[in-house]
């Protein structure tokens, strides 16, 4: 009986302490409630308390305004997903071999993802490839890289801008047409496939007699010289197409040297203060401007997506390319395309 | 071995505990609560979220509204004294407008054109050059403004400076000229204090304000750029047949300030799912801590209820069964629990003694009951086995055989003072043996020498004590039933031995032997009326003295023979009492 009654205490003292522990649970969980009530935002400060991701944007200039309307959009997607960015671009749009140490010095600094413009399909081809292998998300905006291991593709479709060039060309002349080509680099992969786009559509016209190309360095001076000598040698070419921003102007200036501005039709690519000049009085006669500022934003918007672990919109975006005439130039529409706000 | 209390363990686990039934209903009637509790709160939430965010959104932008009406009355100001200025000499008129050009950054050119031939009269750029032939002119104003009335222009580019674009708003007057003709000035301004205003109007996390002219057109957005890139788009129609107020639109809310001066309209986007989300992962979080708490705390409680209640209440069920089981053997430890538990559990322990003391005194009365039967049967002497002993002794005495005679009445003196035995229940084993043999001397003479019979006792079982008249009936059985109907001489061999610690009797006969069923029946038949004591007597008595374990067990097989075995205790004295 004595045993009895002491067990019995035993149990009674258990739930006591039970008993307490229930309450002090209760008051635990009131005042946790009341904290979360007068608080919340200490618990889910979402967005603000994330770490800032590093995405390095590496193009191939840093002078020319097609570029700098890259980063003018890679600026604003940064801004509004908080991420942190750098941008550089190669000395000049041949040296792939600075563009690789850019990718690599980008991966040492601690880069999370990258999205580039590759100055040379093949000759990025390792240095992508390497920083890919580290784990880093790559996005290509504008000029393609020889890797699987992209994410997402975004540009012009420049097959269908160089077919739009030719159809430029064709719809805006008469008679028989003696084409020059002003490319640039031979391994930059998007001046390859414009120029094939164009081929492909001019290849078909009876009209057209010849097709020339020659290569220049993408600089100024270079096209400049290089559509000098083209004109010199061809007298009766009477259409210079051409396809970026550098060889546009170089091909302009060569025009207005040579006194050749009504003589020639000029289809040139994206816009500059000077390009847009030579639109209105006459030296370039159609520009095809494409849409920087939307790949650089869509390029690191869809970095940011990779790197939260989401898919990128689509594996290929098209960036939309308008055609630009002296009689279009001004409309309202074009304006937008043709002339940035800062 | 399974313990007997296993199956009944089972059986009430079987169905589901009070305490978890309970648990189950407090935590789903809280978590019913709660969340019904969360719609209404969402929905009130929601509801008033976008009321406040409506309001809010009215209140910036009227505050806009009022800033860029500031704004506009500012470039108004302008107008004026450019207007002023443009009236003074030539070079000194020059100068003025060409440092202001050329000092506020806002102003990117100042233009006057001759109304009827629209030919530009003047030109103040600052520092910027003009194009030499300029081929379109952006600033010149569409519509022409009336008298006193100041036009602003949408945005544009600045088409006629060499190599320079900026965009800009044209703001643009009429001046009349004292010849009487008209002028037309226009300030060309990059619109820039305002657009960083506007830049930093925020509403809620992603929300802002842009400024639309009449029609619907754009004049400033915060995402210009991203609107000329054509990623961003503006409902441009939503307010056109609706003025003012606030509406709904794909996750957005969108609120319009109209009735400017100049009839821009200042609109403001707000994000209803970013403001909501945020509520509803508050609440959502919220719910799942509640609930955390009820469960823990249900837990506990069911715990508590459990040791208190549901726990005692199925010992004492367990302890119910077991006393079920076996009443006799059954000791009963109290439980633990809550006092009314406690109180069940005292009242249970009490009855279970009383029981046990009632079930005793039972016994103890029905034990004494069967003795005084027992001792009522054994003053009965089997009337025709004493009829036909005592003709047997007048025959002998007829034929003189007196020394018989007298044999046979010292043995039938004998078998009755052993019989009675002053009433003692318990006899020596010696004195069964002799009340056996002296019943088999009557036996041999009256069947005249037809069966011969043997004693093999071991000496040390003489001393110890059996129930008086056991081997009696056992050999009575043997003689009528098995011998009797026999042709060759029969043979009755009686033993007395000690066997695990137990005393045996073993009768064996070489009879007719009996079937199973007949074994079996002749242990549940009662006491016929040739003989006094029947087996089952015997089987009875030997078992209420010393227990189920004891009594008689028959092996038999017909044509062979029956050997009847009777177990009992080691008694040493008269006085034992059965258990």
């Amino acid at each position: 009986m004595k045993a009895d009654k002491e067990s019995r205490t035993k149990n009674t003292k258990k739930t006591l302490i039970l008993l307490s522990a229930f309450l002090v649970c209760v008051l635990l969980a009131a005042v946790l409630l009341i904290r979360a009530a007068f608080s919340g935002s200490v618990f889910f400060s979402s967005g603000a308390s994330q770490e800032n991701y590093k995405i390095a944007v590496i193009v191939k200039s840093t002078t020319s305004s097609f570029f700098n309307s890259v980063f003018a959009g890679a600026g604003v997607a940064a801004a509004e997903y908080n991420v942190e960015l750098t941008t550089e671009g190669a000395v000049t749009e041949e040296d792939y071999e600075a563009q690789n140490a850019l990718i690599d010095q980008a991966v040492e600094n601690g880069a999370d993802a990258i999205v580039i413009s590759a100055v040379d399909f093949h000759g990025n081809e390792e240095a992508v490839q390497r920083a890919a292998d580290q784990g880093l998300p790559i996005v290509v905006i504008d000029s393609d890289v020889n890797s699987d291991d992209v994410i997402c593709r975004i540009g012009t479709d420049n097959f269908a801008a160089g077919r739009m060039a030719a159809e430029t060309v064709l719809s805006g002349t008469e008679g028989l047409l003696s084409i020059g080509i002003v490319n640039f680099d031979e391994n930059t992969a998007n001046g390859q496939e414009r120029e094939t786009g164009f081929r492909e559509v001019v290849g078909e016209s009876i009209r057209v007699k010849e097709v020339k190309t020659i290569n220049v360095l993408s600089t100024i001076e270079d096209a400049r010289q290089g559509t000098r000598e083209l004109i010199q040698e061809n007298p009766d070419l009477n259409v210079i197409v051409t396809f970026n921003e550098w060889t546009s102007l170089g091909v302009g200036w060569a025009v207005r040297d040579e006194g050749k501005k009504d003589d020639i039709m000029v289809v040139a690519f994206d816009s500059n203060v000077v390009s847009v000049g030579m639109l209105e009085t006459g030296e370039v006669d159609a520009l095809i401007v494409q849409n920087p500022y939307a790949m650089g934003y869509l390029g690191v918007e869809n970095a940011y997506l990779a790197l939260t672990g989401k898919k990128p919109e689509a594996e290929r975006i098209d960036t939309s390319t308008t055609l630009v005439t002296r009689e279009t130039m001004y409309l309202p529409e074009y304006q937008k395309i043709l002339f940035r706000y800062d | 071995m399974k313990e007997p209390g296993d199956n009944n363990r089972q059986r009430i686990r079987r169905g589901l505990s009070s305490s978890a039934v309970m648990t189950a209903l407090v935590v789903g009637m809280a978590a019913a609560a709660l969340l019904i509790g969360m719609v209404v709160f969402i929905t009130i939430y929601h509801h008033s979220m976008i009321q406040n965010i409506k309001t809010y959104s009215e209140q910036v932008t009227g505050q806009v509204a009022a800033v860029v009406g500031d704004y506009i009355d500012d470039v108004s100001d302008s107008m004026q004294l450019i207007r002023e200025t443009s009236l003074l000499p030539e070079k000194e008129r020059d100068e003025k407008l060409n440092a202001l050009a050329e000092l506020r950054p806002e102003i990117i050119a100042i233009t006057e054109y001759d109304l009827e031939t629209g030919e530009m009269l003047n030109a103040w750029t600052g520092k910027r050059r003009l194009k030499e032939d300029i081929s379109v002119n952006l600033s010149y104003p569409e519509q022409i403004p009336k008298e006193g009335e100041l036009k602003i222009s949408e945005p544009h580019v600045e088409s006629f400076f060499v190599n320079e674009y900026p965009w800009v708003v044209s703001v643009s007057q009429l001046k009349p000229e004292p010849d009487g003709t008209d002028h037309i000035l226009v300030l060309d301004t990059k619109f820039s204090s305002i657009a960083s205003y506007i830049d930093n109007v925020g509403i809620g996390r992603h929300g802002y304000c842009y400024i639309m002219d009449e029609a619907g057109t754009i004049i400033y957005h915060p995402q210009q750029q991203l609107i000329f890139a054509g990623l961003k788009q503006e409902p441009s129609e939503l307010f056109k047949n609706v003025s003012g107020g606030s509406i709904e639109k794909d996750g957005a809310i969108y609120t319009v300030h109209q009735g400017m001066k100049n009839g821009w309209q200042i609109m403001a986007v707000s994000y209803v799912d970013e403001v909501i989300t945020d509520g509803l992962e508050k609440c959502v979080y919220l719910l799942l801590i509640l609930l955390l708490c009820v469960m823990f705390a249900t837990l506990i409680s069911s715990v508590v209820l459990s040791r208190l209640i549901t726990e005692p209440t199925n010992r004492l069920i367990y302890a119910m069964r077991d006393f079920e089981k076996n009443a006799e053997g059954f000791a009963f430890s109290p439980i633990s629990g809550s006092r009314e538990m406690a109180a069940l559990s005292d009242s249970f322990g009490h009855m279970v003694v009383r029981i046990q003391e009632l079930m005793a005194r039972v016994r103890r009365e029905e034990v004494a009951l069967r003795k005084t039967e027992l001792r009522a049967l054994q003053a009965q002497i089997n009337p025709h086995f004493l009829y036909n002993t005592l003709d047997s002794i007048a025959l002998m005495c007829e034929d003189g055989r007196n020394k018989d005679a007298v044999a046979m009445v010292n043995a039938l003196a004998r078998l009755f003072r052993i019989s009675i035995s002053k009433g003692h229940e318990l006899i020596p084993i010696e004195k069964e043996v002799e009340h056996a043999k002296s019943y088999l001397q009557i036996q041999k003479f009256r069947y005249k020498n037809q069966f011969e019979y043997e004693f093999d006792v071991e000496e040390q079982c003489l001393g110890y004590y059996c129930n008086k008249i056991t081997l009696q009936p056992i050999i009575e059985n043997a003689i009528y039933h098995g011998l009797n109907r026999m042709i060759d001489e029969g043979f009755i061999r009686i033993r007395i031995y000690e066997e695990d610690g137990d005393v045996i009797f073993s009768v064996a006969d070489n009879g007719v032997g009996m079937t199973k069923e007949q074994c079996e029946n002749i242990l549940k038949k009662e006491n016929n009326a040739n003989s006094g004591f029947g087996m089952k007597n015997v089987n009875d008595r030997v078992k209420i003295y010393f227990g189920e374990r004891y009594g008689i067990r028959i092996e038999s097989e017909l044509d062979e023979g029956t050997t009847v075995y009777i177990r009992m205790a080691k008694v040493e004295g008269e006085n034992y009492e059965s258990r």
